[in-house]
Formats: structure tokens, C-alpha cells, sequence
């Protein structure tokens, strides 16, 4: 039985056995019940329950209540793709190449319906003309929209663009948008990039599609910057849909008690983005708010640390500890078994097993090959393990699917059976032979010899390896005292791990004292002042003022950080994770006559006039707000993230006291992104008027006899506008701590291009820096609001408890070993090590002579192998892949 | 003389990013030539380009190595090393006496695995073109 | 009993018999525990055997074998397979003998222009390469092993004495001498720190020292900026002690070649460089690193096909 395939957004079938997709986890087949004929009743088919060799379908499974007793709940729903069938005038449902985003991504992907090749859905000709229409859904106030802005379509389009140019030089890709919102770290380059790639960025929101003939081409009428209307077909027509909460997602909140704000997002304080309205449910992702990939896994992270400071009492009372039996003493001759895996039949079907094990049986190392149907099952680990105890074997070869996947688990099957679980090896046949040699199932068989044949002869050079373990400093030391810093620091000693704060100033605040609401109005000062006052009062926190880092070296659980205090005290804090919260600087504008007349301030200056009422905000009729000021320019190549939002803020408070004064707001692009859009909509009912300019036609101001005249080219007049300001407001970018990059020295990590910290994965490790044991939130990171300076806080401390929960850690075994019967100290490896693991050593040998080596520190070094691919006499190589190993195994390959 | 040349390569894929694209690959079931034989490495910095040489004096028709795109390293800077020691290899190969076509480094990240097939191919084709590695039927033992 | 040795010197120059005559005092010694049967530059002594045929060349037998200097003539390629026939066990004396050494730079042409270039510069008469009565070359630089099987490698140009003397009296105690595992850097006494120069220096210039301090009191050569083949070259030349060339300040020039035996110095070199972050092609000549282990198709024409392009 066939039905649509929700994974590929129903653009091709499935069967009711299936598996959901091909990363899916666990990789197995389930049954839908609602299409099983077995199931539903209406046949007696039992075909996938007799085909299965593993007996594994059991249609009398069912559905099952269980209670769980927990202290927390992490709420992390997600979001749902607007649907726009039937919304609006896009023709989704009823004109076939009319799609949407999530279609494109399957589309695009080589294991989509299409295999990666753009066809059109209507007749499966290549596509050649492309076009991709934001705000489908989002930024749309109408009844059948909504009235916040996605977030993350841009990027998203984007990057769709990208691939469909990068598969087909020739495509024609137009995007259609209202303001391109690619305030991600990084995402502004991205967006260039894209601009050069000959994608064609169109400022221009249409209001429908229509069909164009009747080959199913499409036709969109769009007005271009000039003002003149235009006509334009394309094969396929992309909808950009937005984020949005549906039915389900409402219905749990509603059942778990938790208050949902507009729009069904469940309503957050800036301040504690992770707590929902009720004590111990704590919620992240899209659930809150519109967010992409790493916002999502930071909040995932800090909803785990806030969750984790509430169940700190009860830390560890449901952990077991695994007992193993002692490993045996390593035996003289080398005894291997090979495990020839079937993998069901995705191995067997193409390569001819028994033609291996006749091959492989016969190498001289080999006491023993057996062939099993799924390696990984409970019943084969049982077997491995009775067979090295019965036949001695004491090296083994798993020929089955990937070490990045399965390594662990073998290793953790050989060590129960007594064996060391470094004397494994695996042969991946099935990923990179018979998966992708289908076709050619000799071929496949030869590969997969050769496969097991390198595995051999590798795993006979093994030798039992015994992992270290290092003791964990179970303390913290936080590098800065702003608010990402202080929530890290509370957080931590909250979780019990005292914490060491060291801040350069001598007041703890940072620059969130110059803030005064958050986005959604919350007044910043009391919350500075509250957590002042926790920190100052944390028995678990010490805190050290008008204190430097001077000097850091150690490694994971075990760092020393020399800092120099307000005495002038140089002190060495060791310390078992770090959390780096330097926070950034505010950059000073150096045009539009900033600083030299008297009506042109900052942003942050112009705050406190207000606040202050001073006479210039409270007698004054026209104001002009200028974005983009000292961002996304030359020299500052990224976008500040928070200033839009401030403007606008600053723009509504202004026609709020009063609806008579003139309000502009000069800006390239409005990133008022998520449910900040609301602001920008409300702006916008007040009057207050948005005037777009580009990097190339900056405003000009100029100043003459007190008068303050601002001239901007107007896009909709098509000519120069003249504007009488009482003041300017320059909304001026964040700029990276100028101490930055001599700490990334200090601490062995990166800063970026712009001069921020590099996290270790800009999507999957927003938080960890490549140094073990290190983590960075906040300003340090990249410019962002509050509110997600304190989820990445709460993020990097989640990270760093990950490591400080632990009285000791286990080292990998994977490390650069020194023979010293071949190294002489020629230092060569030394300069090389990234992670300077490696010093020069002497030695007096017994008659007395000196001699030279290198020594390195392991709980430094990261197994790179950077050092054995420089050592001219072989002598430091890396446990596992060490060059007698690769080189048997390009030895065996050839043979 | 064999009557059919069937090439084999040898490719060191860092285990971040060509050995990951490489599973990938086969699990979105794409196919590519069957020559490649792939050594895993923990990082492209680990292969010392003695190692390149011997494959091809012990007969392999083409040694590739796969590294992460510049910035991806898992380890800071092992890529650039082993970009900076491919362009020694380019450079030495034929002062050993092999054609340097015979030899590809490249960069990819583990979601590439498309790239990752498709440099394959390239790779398979150059090999074909130029023929057995003159090495292939002799063992002269140049390196242990 | 004594120990019978032969010694021959093929396509050398006759340093490393100097050598091991400067053995010196400890020479007498072994001297009385050896009998030389043959020893071309010290004793007259005909390879053919009255009684046999004139071509075939007869060595007498002997228990350990002295050969140095490399193959490079079909001559030398006899001797070399007769001193094997008698010799029990055999010893590559010298780095000629054990990589090829100076004489193995000609493989980076091919023979035949290498001959055609040194017979006829443009300052020379012209004359023709002489082919009568004399041995045909071979097509390069052999070394020992690639021709027959070597027992004992003992590099250096010359080897240490006393290491040539050591290996004589391990080998009439009836040990087997060891292998170098190790650098010159093994005994250097020089001062390292890991971080070198970005750029290499040629040696036109002194390197930095302090001539009243001792060698401990220097920088690495190579971490001045200067190319010491150190790290890729096998040590003993200072037998145990401060290597020849540093004792003088000088940089390793690479005499004993490589430190395994089938490494190769010129790629374990520029390698290591290339992995300090310097750039190789600021070297002139990287073939030079290849000087003295020539020979195994290290050091060898380049294809046709790239000199024409």
C-alpha cells in the first residue's frame, strides 16, 4: 500500500513499512497503522512479517500509557510550516509548480523524490526560471496571515538559491523581497555571497501568481525600483512560508498548564527566555518565538541548565554505573575474528558474502570469520562476545557499517567480553561499498575483500591502550561581569559549582547598564540591580574587580588562568571550565557630523536625553532616526542585530508623548525580526515614517545656522527629500571587544573575521569553543539582544556543567604517542601542534650521555595527528591510526 | 598485462568530513566509481606525504586526500597543513617519476556528499586517462 | 680462530678505507684478531683465479666483507656479486654504499647525458664518451642493496671511525651491531624551542653564537633559519658525541642519509618545513637534499613528457 510521504512534503510515495527518512534515529521500520492492511483491518497481509529474517514485525504491538514521575519539563514542541493552500492568491494546491520552502529543501536533496535534480512537479522538465516569494504567512496582518515576521525564511531561501545555483550554473533564480533579514552572525557575507553568485534580490513583495499559458509556467507582476511594473514568468515559484504554531502544540500547552502570549507562542520574560508562566516547565526552540538552528540548540542547552540549578539536590540519584570484568593480559599470538555483518540484506544483497569469507578465512591472522545478520543486535553482541571466549580471539573486525556510528558500541561489546576495546577494527562495507556499488555487485564483492583485508591488517599492529583519566577541578572561572556573565556565574554556582568572576571594570553590569526596556518593554535596570545582588551575595561566587587575564594554559577540568586584580595581586585560578562573557563596545560613529553638531547623537546617548527628558527631546517636532551606523559596511561587515528593534522602539515612544512630532526613520533593511515585528507594525500605525536608503546613497546631513537638514533619496517619490530634524539619532553597531583577540591567544582559540569569538560549530556547537572546556555566550559571540545573551549564558553553562558534574573524565586513548626508540628531539612536531601539547624533553641515558625527545601532555593533546604527519623518522603517531597502521592498510588495499 | 585496467585509489578522508560525506553518501544511496578504497584519518593534517608516495610506488593508480573546508577544521588548522603539504606533493611527484594528476586533495564538509561523489568520478576519470601506475606490476620497494 | 675480512671499494672515492685506517692505536688490536685476505688498496691481489677463467672473478672467502662506494658499472656490479658469493656476511661501508652517496647525483639525468655532458663542455675539445676498455655504465647510481643483500649498513661519508671500529668489534664478539635509530638531533647539543624561522636563510652568513660559549649556548641551526638536515639524517658522526658539522657551527649537510634506511631525507625535510609554515619553493635546490641518498629512484630523471612542455 501506497500513501504520500510527509518526508518529502508528499512530493513522492511510501509504503505503509517504512522508514521515516535516512538519518532517522533509531534507523528502523515502522508500521503505519492507518494504512496497514493488517492493521486496519481490511486484509490479512502479512508479507513484511514473512520477509522479515530477523522475525522482528510484531503487528501485536500497541500503544502504551506510561507514567513518569519528574521534577522538570522541557517543553520543545517546535513549529509547524505555514500552510498557504487556499490562502491568498499563490495558487498553492491548484497551479502544481507553485511550492513551498520545505518542498524546495526535499527537491534539493540527492535523496529527495527527484534525487536532487530540479524538476518541475507539473511535468518533470528542468526547471529554468526560479523565483522565491517571502513572507508567505509571516508579516502578513490579514485574517489568513501573520503578523510576525518568520525569521528565518531569508536564510533559508537563500541558501535554496545556493544549492539550485550550485546544481545548475544556467538557473535563472530571482528571490522576491521586503526586507532581506539576514542578521545572523555570519549571514550578512552569506547574503553577499549570493548577490555574486548572480542571484537576482528583488525588493518587491507580489500579490499573487497567475498561470501563464498552459505549459505551466507561471507569471507574477512586480513593480521594480524604478517604480515601472513588470511582468515575469518562471517554471517554478518557490513560497518562502513562515513559522507557526499549530492545533496540537496549543492543546499541549494548554494541558501542561502554561500561558501562550499572541500568536500561540508561549509567552517568555526577556529576562528568563526558558521559564514558561509555571515554576518547572521550561520551554525552548520555536516554541517561543520564530528561531533558527543555533538559537534553538542554545535554548536547548539553557533550558537544560535552568532545569538542571532546580533538581541540583537531587543530582545523580538515578545514575548507574557500568561494571565490567577485568581485561585479559594481551596474548602472544595474534587470534582475529572478522564479523561479516548482513546488515538485513543491505549488505547481502550486493555483496557476495560467502565469496569474502572464503577470501578472508584464509589470511593468516584470521582464526575465525562468522557471518551475521545484523551486527549491531543484541543476540550477535551475545555471539561476539561468546566467541572471543571460546576461540581466544583477541583482535577483532566488524565488517558492517560506519566506526562514526557503531565504533562505540563494538568497542563497549569487546570490553565486556574481557578484550581491550582498542583491539577493534571495522570495515565499512556497507556505507561505502554496497550502498554505493549497487549496481555492480562483483565489484562490491572485491571492495568489500579489500575493505576487510585493510581492516586486518590493521587491527593485527594493535596493541591494548588504557584510556587516562583526569581529575576534574569542579570550579568555574567566568571572564566578564555583564549580564551573560552574571547569569552564567548564578547558574553554575546555583548548580553548585563555585565560580570565580572576573571582571575588568569596578562594577559588575557590563553593558546592559546602559539599557532601559528590553524589546517587549521590561525595564532593565531593577533586573542589573537583582542580579548584582545575587552574585555580590552567592556564597558560591567570588567576584574579582578591575582584574585582567594575564596568562591561561591547562586543559579540560584542569585549567590555571593567571589575573591580576584591583592590588595589582597576580593570582593563578585553576579551574575545570571556563565561560568567556567579554561582552562587546560600542561603536562610536564617525559620520553625519557625530560630534560635531550639537543635534546628531547616538543611540545610546539619545536614551538617556529621554530618560532625562532633556530639553532637546521634549521641545522637539522632527526627529530622523539613521540605521546601520557603523554596521554592515566596509570595515564592520555585519549586521548589529539590535538596532532596528531600538529605533522603532525609541520611534513609538516618541509619537506616543506626542502624535504631532515628525518621525523618520532612514534604514536599509527593517530587521525587526520574530515577534519584534510587532513594533515595527505598531511604528507604523503611529505614523512614524520609514524611508529605505542604500550602502551607495547614504543620507547626507547637513547643518545651517542651527538648522539640521537631513537629505535622502526617497524610492517612492523618486527624488531627493529634505528633511528639517531637531535631532538625529544615529543608530550606531556593536562592535567586538577590543581586547579579544589577545584572550583568544591566551585561551588557544579563534576569533572571526569581525573580530568575535568563533564558536566551535557555528550551528551545532554555538556555545563550545574549539578548546575543550571553554564556552563563550553573549556580546563575546556575535551582537545580539538580551534576552539571548542570557539563553546563551544559560546555554554555556548548561555546557560547562556537562564537564563539572564529573569528578573525573576519561580521556580518549586516542592520543600521539612518543617512541622514543626513534625520536630525537629534532622539534620539528612542536611549532606544529595546535594545541601546543607537545615540549621538548632530555634525557641521561645510563653511560651518562644526553639525549634529546619531545614529551606530550595528553590531557592537552586531541589526537589530530598533525605531528605525525610532520615527523620526518615516524617516531610520534597517533593511537589507532598509526603510520605502521595506515600504511599495512594501503599495503593490504593494494595487494 | 592485465586486459582491463581496473584503477583502484586510495583516499585519506578525515573522519570530520570526507569519511562523514562518505557515509552519506551511501546512505543516500549515490553511486560512484568502485576504485576508491578509503583509509580513515582523524584529520587530513595526520597524512605525512611519505605516505602518498608509498601508495603509489606499492601501485595505487590515485591517492586522494579530503580535508575540510578552510575554517572547518576540527583541530584549528590541520587542513591548512595538509594543503600546505598537498602543494609539496603536487610539486614531488614527478620528481619521482609519477604524473601529479595522480594525485587530489580536496575540501569538503560532511554534508557534502554529493561533492564528495562526484570528485570521486573526476578523480576515477583522470585515473583512467592516465593509465595503470607504472608501479602497479612491481614492487620496487622504494619505501617499507 | 681468525676472523678473515675482505674489503673492496667500488664506484667511491676511497675516503671511507682512509677512514678506516684512522681507526688509528685501536686498530692493532683488531688487527690481531683479523686476517685480511683482500684488500685492493692496501695489498696487491688479482680477482682472477690462475687456474680459472679470465673473466669470472674469484675474492677469497671471508667471514665479514668490507664494501663501500656504490654500483654504477657493469665491473663494479661483478665485484660487488662476488665479494657477496664469499663473503658471509656482508657490510655496506660508507653512504655511497649504503644510498648511493655523491656519485649517485647523476641519476637526475640520464646516464647517457650526464656522459655526453661531462665529455664534451663547451671549454673541452670535443671528444667521443669512451666505451673502449671500459666496464659499460650501468643506466644510474646503485646502491649495495638494490643489487644484492647487504647485512650491516654503516653510513657516513666518511663513517665515524670509531663506529667502523665498533661494528668490527662487536662483530668479532660475535654480537650484531645495532642500527642508528636516530638523528643527528639525538646528540645535539643545541638549545630548541619548537618555533623556528618563517624563512629560510642561506649559509652565506655566520649563524648566531657565541664563539667563547659552548654549542649548548647555540639556537638550532635550524630554527635560525638555516638548512640543517639534522632531523632526516642519521647520527653518529660524532659517534655518540657532539655531531662533526655542529661541533663547527656548520649545518648538518645530511652525509649518513636517511634515518631508516628507505626514508626519503629530501621529502622528510621539505615536509617538516612545509609543516613549520615555510614556503618550499623559496629552497633553490630541494634536489640538493638528496645529495649523499641518491640512489633507490630517489634522485631521477624527470619524464620526458614535463621536459618538453
Amino acid at each position: 500500500m501506497a500513501t504520500p510521504d510527509e518526508h518529502n512534503r508528499r512530493l513522492s510515495d511510501r509504503r505503509a513499512i517504512h522508514i521515516a527518512y535516512a538519518q532517522a534515529v533509531p534507523l528502523t521500520y515502522c508500521i503505519d497503522s492507518d494504512l496497514c492492511l493488517h492493521l486496519n483491518g481490511t486484509g490479512h497481509c502479512s508479507r513484511c512479517s514473512d520477509a522479515c529474517p530477523a522475525d522482528a514485525v510484531d503487528f501485536l504491538m500497541s500503544a502504551q500509557e506510561n507514567t513518569i514521575r519528574v521534577g522538570a519539563i522541557i517543553m520543545a514542541p517546535g513549529f509547524s510550516p505555514y500552510n498557504p493552500q487556499g490562502k491568498g492568491s499563490w495558487g498553492y494546491g491548484v497551479l502544481d509548480n507553485v511550492i513551498t520552502s520545505p518542498e524546495m529543501e526535499r527537491l534539493l536533496s540527492s535523496c529527495g523524490p527527484t534525487s536532487g535534480r530540479l524538476l518541475r512537479p507539473s511535468d518533470n522538465r528542468p526547471v529554468k526560471q526560479l523565483a522565491f516569494i517571502q513572507c508567505i504567512g509571516s508579516r502578513d496582518p490579514h485574517p489568513c496571515g501573520h503578523g510576525y515576521c518568520s525569521s528565518v525564511c531569508c536564510m533559508t531561501a537563500i541558501k535554496e538559491a545556493m544549492i539550485a545555483r550550485d546544481n545548475d550554473c544556467e538557473l535563472e533564480v530571482t528571490v522576491f523581497y521586503s526586507d532581506m533579514r539576514t542578521h545572523g552572525k555570519g549571514f550578512d557575507r552569506y547574503f553577499q555571497r549570493a548577490s555574486d553568485k548572480q542571484i537576482r534580490f528583488t525588493r518587491c513583495r507580489p500579490h499573487g501568481i497567475e498561470p501563464a499559458g498552459k505549459d505551466g509556467a507561471l507569471r507574477v507582476r512586480t513593480i521594480n525600483e524604478q517604480g515601472r511594473q513588470l511582468e515575469e514568468t518562471f517554471d517554478l515559484i518557490v513560497l518562502s512560508v513562515g513559522l507557526e504554531i499549530q492545533e496540537p502544540t496549543i492543546q499541549l500547552a494548554s494541558l501542561a498548564g502554561i500561558h501562550l502570549g499572541p500568536e500561540h507562542f508561549a509567552s517568555t520574560s526577556s529576562f528568563q527566555p526558558v521559564l514558561s508562566s509555571k515554576k518547572g516547565i521550561y520551554i525552548c526552540g520555536a516554541f517561543s518565538g520564530p528561531k533558527n538552528i543555533s538559537l534553538s540548540i542554545e535554548q536547548g542547552s539553557a533550558a537544560a541548565a535552568a532545569a538542571a540549578s532546580l533538581l541540583m539536590s537531587r543530582r545523580d540519584t538515578k545514575t548507574r554505573k557500568l561494571r565490567l570484568p577485568p581485561a585479559q593480559p594481551p596474548a602472544a599470538a595474534v587470534k582475529t575474528g572478522v564479523f561479516l555483518c548482513h546488515c538485513g540484506n543491505n549488505i547481502s544483497e550486493t555483496i557476495n558474502l560467502e565469496t569474502v569469507r572464503k577470501q578472508i578465512s584464509v589470511l593468516k591472522s584470521v582464526s575465525h570469520v562468522e557471518e551475521v545478520l545484523f551486527g549491531c543486535s543484541q543476540d550477535t553482541r551475545e555471539l561476539i562476545i561468546d566467541l572471543v571466549r571460546s576461540l581466544g580471539l583477541n583482535r577483532i573486525v566488524i565488517a558492517a557499517c560506519s566506526p562514526k556510528t557503531h565504533e562505540a558500541l563494538f568497542r563497549r561489546t569487546i570490553r565486556e567480553a574481557g578484550l581491550n576495546e582498542y583491539l577493534l577494527e571495522m570495515a565499512n562495507i556497507r556505507n561505502h561499498d554496497s550502498w554505493v556499488h549497487a549496481l555492480d555487485p562483483d565489484a562490491a564483492t572485491d571492495k568489500a575483500v579489500d575493505l576487510i583485508k585493510m581492516a586486518v591488517a590493521a587491527v593485527m599492529l594493535k596493541r591494548p591502550v588504557t584510556a587516562n583519566t583526569a581529575a576534574v577541578k569542579q570550579t568555574a572561572l567566568v571572564v566578564g561581569g555583564g549580564v551573560t556573565g552574571m547569569t552564567a556565574a548564578i547558574n553554575l554556582a546555583d548548580q553548585g559549582f563555585p565560580v570565580d568572576l572576573v571582571e575588568k571594570t569596578d562594577r559588575l553590569g557590563g553593558n546592559g547598564l546602559n539599557l532601559h526596556r528590553t524589546w517587549n518593554g521590561e525595564h532593565v535596570p531593577p533586573y542589573i540591580k537583582k542580579l548584582q545582588a545575587q552574585v555580590l551575595d552567592h556564597p558560591g561566587i567570588t567576584v574579582h574587580f578591575c582584574a585582567t587575564v594575564l596568562d591561561a594554559g591547562g586543559h579540560a577540568g584542569n585549567f590555571h588562568t593567571t589575573i591580576r586584580d584591583h592590588k595589582e595581586h597576580r593570582r593563578i585560578i585553576t579551574h575545570g571550565a571556563g565561560i568567556i562573557a567579554v561582552g562587546g563596545k560600542r561603536s562610536l560613529p564617525d559620520e553625519y557630523g557625530y560630534g560635531k553638531i550639537p543635534g546628531v547623537v547616538a543611540a545610546v546617548e539619545f536614551d538617556a536625553l529621554h530618560i532625562y527628558n532633556d530639553i532637546r527631546v521634549s521641545r522637539g517636532s522632527s526627529f530622523v532616526f539613521i540605521q546601520c551606523v557603523g554596521s554592515r559596511d566596509e570595515t564592520h561587515n555585519y549586521c548589529s542585530r539590535v538596532c532596528c528593534t531600538h529605533s522603532v522602539q525609541s520611534a513609538i515612544e516618541l509619537k506616543k508623548e506626542d502624535p504631532n512630532r515628525q518621525v523618520y526613520i532612514l534604514f536599509r533593511e527593517m530587521r525587526t525580526y520574530g515577534l519584534r515585528e510587532s513594533l515595527y507594525n505598531r511604528a507604523l500605525e503611529l505614523g512614524v515614517i520609514f524611508i529605505n536608503y542604500e550602502q551607495f546613497g547614504k543620507p547626507k546631513v547637513k547643518s545651517h545656522d542651527e538648522q539640521i537638514t537631513v537629505e535622502v533619496w526617497d524610492h517612492i517619490l523618486h527624488r531627493p527629500l529634505h528633511i528639517m530634524a531637531d535631532m538625529i539619532i544615529l543608530a550606531s553597531g556593536i562592535l567586538p571587544n577590543p581586547d579579544a583577540g589577545r584572550l583568544a591567544s591566551l585561551f588557544r582559540v579563534n576569533i572571526d573575521e569581525d573580530g568575535f569569538f568563533q564558536e566551535a560549530h557555528p550551528k551545532l556547537r554555538p556555545v563550545d569553543l574549539p578548546t575543550d572546556g571553554l564556552f563563550v555566550a553573549g556580546l563575546a559571540h556575535a551582537p545580539k539582544p538580551i534576552e539571548e545573551s542570557i539563553s546563551q549564558a544559560l546555554a554555556a553553562s548548561a555546557r560547562a556543567a556537562t564537564l563539572l558534574s564529573q569528578k573525573e573524565i576519561c580521556l580518549d586513548a586516542v592520543k600521539a604517542v612518543v617512541d622514543d626508540k626513534h625520536c630525537d628531539g629534532c622539534a620539528l612536531c612542536i611549532d606544529v601542534c595546535p594545541y601546543q601539547a607537545i615540549t621538548p624533553l632530555e634525557t641521561i641515558d645510563a653511560d651518562g650521555e644526553q639525549h634529546k625527545l619531545v614529551a606530550v601532555d595528553t590531557m592537552r593533546c586531541t589526537g589530530c595527528g598533525i605531528c605525525q604527519g610532520t615527523c620526518p623518522k615516524r617516531a610520534i603517531n597517533v593511537v589507532d591510526f598509526t603510520y605502521e597502521q595506515l600504511t599495512a592498510k594501503i599495503e593490504a588495499a593494494l595487494n | 598485462m592485465r586486459p582491463e585496467h581496473k584503477p583502484k585509489i586510495i583516499a585519506f578522508c578525515c573522519n570530520w568530513c570526507g569519511y562523514a560525506a562518505a557515509d552519506l553518501a551511501g546512505i543516500q544511496r549515490i553511486q560512484y566509481p568502485d576504485s576508491l578504497r578509503i583509509i580513515r584519518v582523524m584529520c587530513s593534517g595526520m597524512v605525512h606525504p611519505e605516505m602518498v608516495l608509498h601508495a603509489l610506488n606499492k601501485g595505487a593508480d590515485g591517492v586522494m586526500i579530503i580535508g575540510c573546508q578552510l575554517g572547518e577544521c576540527h583541530y584549528i588548522d590541520g587542513n591548512e597543513k595538509a594543503m600546505a603539504r598537498a602543494e609539496l606533493i603536487d610539486e614531488l611527484l614527478e620528481d619521482f617519476g609519477f604524473e601529479n594528476d595522480r594525485f587530489l586533495i580536496t575540501r569538503l564538509s560532511s554534508s557534502e556528499s554529493e561533492q564528495f561523489a562526484r570528485t570521486v568520478g573526476t578523480m576515477h576519470k583522470r585515473v583512467l586517462e592516465l593509465g595503470p601506475n607504472p608501479n602497479s606490476n612491481q614492487d620496487n620497494g622504494d619505501t617499507p | 680462530m681468525n676472523i678473515r675480512l675482505a674489503a673492496e671499494s667500488l664506484h667511491s672515492c676511497s675516503g671511507c678505507e682512509i677512514s678506516l685506517l684512522n681507526i688509528g692505536e685501536a686498530l692493532i688490536p683488531l688487527l690481531n684478531r683479523l686476517q685480511l685476505v683482500h684488500l685492493p688498496l692496501l695489498m696487491d691481489h688479482k680477482y682472477s683465479d690462475p687456474a680459472g677463467s679470465e673473466t669470472e672473478i674469484s675474492i677469497p672467502k671471508a667471514e665479514i666483507g668490507l664494501v663501500s662506494g656504490g654500483v654504477a658499472n657493469t665491473h663494479q656490479l661483478q665485484v660487488l656479486e662476488a665479494m657477496r658469493k664469499s663473503c658471509t656476511t656482508l657490510v655496506a661501508l660508507g653512504t655511497c654504499g649504503t644510498h648511493g652517496g655523491i656519485p649517485a647525483m647523476i641519476n637526475e639525468w640520464p646516464m647517457a647525458d650526464a656522459l655526453q655532458t661531462v665529455f664534451s663542455t663547451v671549454t673541452t675539445e670535443p671528444v667521443d664518451v669512451p666505451n673502449q676498455d671500459t666496464p659499460p655504465m650501468l643506466d644510474r647510481v646503485y646502491s649495495l642493496d638494490e643489487k644484492t643483500d647487504v647485512d650491516i649498513f654503516l653510513p657516513g661519508c666518511p663513517p665515524d671511525p670509531t663506529i667502523i671500529a665498533r661494528v668490527l668489534e662487536d662483530f668479532l664478539d660475535g654480537l650484531t651491531p645495532e642500527p642508528v635509530t636516530k638523528s643527528v638531533c639525538d646528540t645535539c647539543p643545541t638549545r630548541r624551542t619548537g618555533k623556528s624561522e618563517r624563512k629560510l636563510l642561506r649559509f652565506t652568513a655566520n649563524a648566531r653564537f657565541d664563539s667563547n660559549e659552548s654549542t649548548a649556548s647555540m639556537q638550532c641551526l635550524l630554527e635560525q633559519g638555516f638548512l640543517c638536515m639534522g632531523p632526516v639524517t642519521a647520527g653518529g658522526c660524532g659517534h655518540q658525541g657532539e655531531p662533526a658539522c655542529i661541533r663547527a657551527r656548520v649545518p648538518c649537510r645530511g652525509c649518513y642519509g636517511p634515518v631508516r634506511h628507505q626514508d626519503n631525507q629530501m621529502l622528510g625535510m621539505l615536509n617538516g618545513l612545509v609543516s613549520q609554515g615555510i614556503d618550499f619553493k623559496t629552497i633553490i635546490d630541494r634536489k640538493s637534499m638528496l645529495r649523499f641518498s641518491g640512489a633507490h629512484g630517489r634522485l631521477r630523471p624527470l619524464k620526458e613528457k614535463k621536459r618538453a612542455s
